[in-house]
């Protein structure tokens, strides 16, 4: 509707549980008018009468944009227009799913039962004047005036506007104490109800031994309740009696939570490690086996990420949740009630809180793991969880992205950064497609397109232009942490004349060698001739195992120091030499040594990349 | 309000009757769910109008608990009623039969929740509403748009009232267990017992030898008795090779990757039963 009908007629949109409704308060007196394209300008002489005597206009009033003949055919007024535009958008909206329910075969997401549409005080023809109600309060409403569409709604218990549903609940909400309330809760309920009623109620205390999250869970995922701390809750109702409402919401929820504590009970009986057995049974994804294999490929990730006996321990662990009964009831709950189980099995804490904070960060800037053997467990699970889906053919697309891979590669990212987790990525997934490929998974795709897929996200994520991103990813580092310092130390240099001399060795080298044949395998020092030459071979010399021990040691700025010693042996060099030789040695060789200084420059990444 | 198990579905067929239902009875085979009874699976392929109401034991064999959790069973009932074409005031029709059975629509949270329903193994699909009353969800309803992968002629709208869940609501209880089945007999006095030992069995015993070998041979039947060109008879081994797969399952006896192809070639020949039955009232008087 906003699309197709707003920009035409303006307006605002609303919806309920039982209604669309479209409202404009200034709506044009006509339809815009509309462009008729007809046949191109130049065939005028052919088609031009034909396509005018069609339009029912006469040649002369044809007009010409850009290059087509046409005309402009005024909108009707509105009134007139409105029945047939209304019935298009009715039949024009798409939805995700649509359904038939009777031989009309209009096409809807539910049963359309109802159709008003006032003009002012007109009611359109073809629709009908009324509305209904509250579904158990209200029958049939006559709307004498668009206008009064909103309010004479309001008197029959249905407020039409989200916006305002939103507010009486979050003010009800707030009047219990709550100010945040889950916001995926909040947007669901709010297009639940049409007659928003706060209501707060309790549970039966002895329910607080289980986790606070079984119970949270308990309540968000099926009930769509607000948990306010302790044994007290608030919903939101649609009308009722408040009494028998709450009476009834508490039963209901007593009676989910006596069914969460008995699959807590049984979970706990088997305890974690009897779980984590069974996880051989339990596919991970199709393809790339069991979640027991998942856990031997996350062990050795744990182990090159150089994580403790602590993340060792939690990777055994971190996917035992899996064959919880509770997990399969409550997904939400996954690490989370793997914690919870090995805390009462005595397992140290650190172990706990690292499956705690597995699946952190939830949303792309959501808060990240806080214990060190949390960060490691978090990052193996991510790189495992883009491997797997790189290999088996199912990156993500466009919006499609059904694993979350591209949150997954930016909690990697921050992982980097923000904790500063060494990640060397493709050596990670390297490691890990070798483990996938001895499970015996059929292994598609490269590791450069899985670690391009994570370093991308750094562009978003730093503070400089991505072109100083994009150069520093081809540099001499793999480690993501080190490819951001680079593409910050590059940024931030990049007006300064150290850089700017690197930059030129760069450049130069690199236009002319780039792309031309011919170069030789290796420099051949005694096929120099000239004094430029033998110069530029010298600084090289010089300059290239400095910048390689300063890019060993993530010194990028006295790696830049190093690289700008060659920019005036370069210039020289192009000055006074002249690279395509006669010879056919002698310019495979300087050929050669500009690749070589293009080469030692090049650990600093990409540098035409940047644009000057 | 309050009343008994079996009074609120007397109360049912009462309403539904005076509608103009056929009042049906359960099927004679184990079923997962109302829908699967030919009653309505078949009943709502072609063109001719059908309306339906019956109780429906469900049997599902992964939902046992031992008779220990007071929400989940494998054998529990469903009032499914069945309107074909769904009339326009379908909606008002089941408000009244809530307050056919003492709910007062004011005084209550009564609304509906948008639902998407799939029965993979049927070949079927609708949309429709979750009903929640004061926060439980006591039906399901559908506008059913295929089944056995074929368009409806008449779209159906079905019913499916979760009878413990009902009762729980209108007697207050928080256990299936505790309702009151009759006066002075509860649930749990009638199918405590039963849960626990269907549990143990469809856990622990149920032999899984036999039962993959019986799939086979229900599969094989349904295709000899669909070469006769008998597709009622064939349907029941549908149902048979479902339930067995059920079973199968709770078992423990099926890889996630096998259970695909298990759902796939009962919806094989669900399909094919569906057609077939299509075909022959196509060829049947009216």
């Amino acid at each position: 509707m906003r699309e197709s009908w707003v920009p035409l007629f303006g307006g605002d949109v609303y919806a309920t549980p039982r209604r669309l409704v479209l409202l404009s308060n200034e709506a044009p007196e006509r339809e815009p008018d509309e462009w008729v394209q007809g046949p191109p300008e130049k065939l005028r002489d052919k088609a031009a009468e034909g396509f005018a005597r069609k339009q029912g206009v006469s040649v002369g009033e044809l007009e010409v944009r850009d290059g087509f003949l046409g005309v402009t055919k005024a909108g009707r007024p509105l009134a007139e227009a409105l029945p047939e535009r209304l019935n298009e958008l009715v039949r024009g909206l798409a939805f995700s799913k649509s359904m038939v329910w009777d031989q009309s075969g209009l096409r809807f997401a539910r049963p359309v039962r109802w159709l008003c549409a006032k003009l002012d005080e007109t009611t359109v023809e073809g629709f009908r004047g009324s509305t209904f109600g509250h579904r158990f309060t209200h029958g049939e409403i006559e709307i004498p005036h668009a206008r009064e569409y909103f309010e004479l709604l309001r008197k029959t218990d249905v407020e039409v506007d989200q916006d305002k549903r939103r507010e009486q609940i979050l003010g009800g909400l707030r009047e219990l104490g709550l100010e945040t309330p889950n916001e995926r809760v909040l947007s669901e309920v709010v297009y639940l109800v049409e007659s928003p009623i706060v209501q707060e109620a309790t549970f039966d205390e002895r329910f607080l031994q289980l986790p606070e999250q079984v119970i949270v869970t308990a309540m968000e995922s099926h009930q769509r309740y607000f948990p306010l701390g302790g044994n007290r809750f608030a919903f939101v109702a649609n009308g009722g009696d408040p009494k028998t409402v709450v009476a009834g919401n508490e039963n209901v929820l007593e009676g989910r939570l006596e069914d969460a504590s008995f699959t807590f009970e049984r979970d706990v009986e088997h305890g974690i490690d009897e779980l984590a057995k069974e996880l051989k049974s339990i596919t991970f994804v199709a393809g790339a086996g069991s979640f027991a294999q998942k856990t031997e490929r996350l062990k050795a990730l744990v182990h090159d990420l150089g994580g403790g006996e602590a993340s060792q321990e939690a990777a055994r662990l971190a996917k035992a949740d899996q064959a919880a009964e509770l997990v399969r009831e409550f997904p939400d709950l996954e690490g989370h009630i793997g914690a919870e189980y090995a805390r009462l099995a005595g397992y140290p804490e650190a172990v706990c809180a690292a499956i705690d904070e597995q699946y952190l960060p939830e949303s792309a800037g959501g808060p990240l793991p806080e214990t060190e053997a949390g960060r490691v467990l978090s990052a193996a699970d991510k790189i495992d969880n883009l491997t797997v889906a790189f290999a088996l053919g199912q990156k993500p697309t466009g919006s499609r992205d059904p694993y979350g891979l591209r949150r997954a590669a930016i909690g990697l990212c921050r992982l980097a950064l923000e904790s500063g987790l060494e990640l060397d990525v493709p050596a990670l997934v390297e490691r890990d497609r070798v483990g996938l490929a001895e499970q015996g998974a059929e292994v598609k795709d490269d590791v450069a397109d899985t670690a391009d897929f994570v370093e991308e996200r750094l562009e978003g994520l730093l503070d400089v232009p991505v072109e100083f991103v994009r150069a520093a990813r081809a540099g001499g580092v793999s480690e993501l942490g080190a490819v951001a310092r680079l593409a910050e130390t590059l940024a931030a240099a990049a007006s300064s004349d150290e850089f700017e001399r690197a930059y030129v060795a760069y450049d130069r080298a690199n236009r002319l060698a780039g792309k031309a044949d011919g170069a030789s395998a290796a420099l051949d020092a005694k096929l120099a001739t000239d004094e430029a030459e033998l110069a530029l071979i010298q600084s090289l010399a010089g300059a290239s195992p400095k910048i390689e021990a300063a890019i060993q040691a993530k010194d990028f700025q006295a790696a830049l120091s190093a690289a700008s010693e060659l920019g005036p042996p370069v210039d020289r060099f192009f000055d006074e030499v002249l690279v395509m030789a006669e010879d056919k040695q002698v310019r495979a060789n300087r050929l050669r040594l500009l690749l070589d200084v293009r080469d030692a420059v090049g650990a600093l990444g990409d540098l035409s990349q940047i644009p000057r | 309000m309050s009343s008994t198990y079996q009074e609120m579905i007397a109360r049912l067929e009462r309403y539904w009757a005076d509608y103009g239902c056929v009042i049906m009875q359960p099927y004679h085979t184990e079923l997962g769910a109302g829908t699967f009874n030919p009653a309505t699976f078949l009943r709502c392929l072609g063109p001719r109008p059908w309306k339906t109401a019956y109780v429906e034991p469900c049997i599902r064999p992964t939902d046992g608990r031992y008779g220990e959790n007071p929400f989940r069973f494998q054998h529990y009932f469903q009032y499914q009623v069945v309107l074909k074409p769904a009339p326009e005031d379908v909606l008002d029709l089941y408000f009244g039969s809530l307050e056919a059975l003492g709910i007062d629509l004011q005084k209550h949270d009564v609304r509906l929740v948008e639902d998407d329903w799939e029965g993979p193994t049927l070949g079927a699909w609708g949309l429709g509403w979750e009903v929640w009353c004061d926060g439980m969800e006591v039906t399901q309803f559908t506008y059913f748009q295929q089944l056995g992968g074929l368009e409806l002629d008449l779209i159906p709208a079905e019913m499916t009232y979760g009878l413990e869940r009902l009762a729980m609501f209108l007697q207050g209880k928080k256990s299936a267990f505790d309702l009151e089945w009759a006066p002075g007999v509860t649930w749990g006095e009638v199918y405590k017992e039963n849960e626990r030992e269907w549990s143990t069995y469809n856990f622990e015993v149920a032999p899984i030898d036999i039962l993959t070998k019986r799939f086979e041979e229900h599969e094989t039947e349904c295709r000899d008795l669909l070469a006769r060109d008998l597709p009622l008879p064939a349907y029941d081994q549908v149902l048979k090779c479902s339930h067995t797969f059920n079973l199968l399952d709770a078992r423990g006896a099926i890889s996630v990757t096998e259970r695909a192809a298990y759902i796939a070639r009962v919806r094989n020949l669900a399909r094919k039963v569906a057609e077939q039955y299509v075909e022959k009232l196509a060829d049947a008087p009216v």
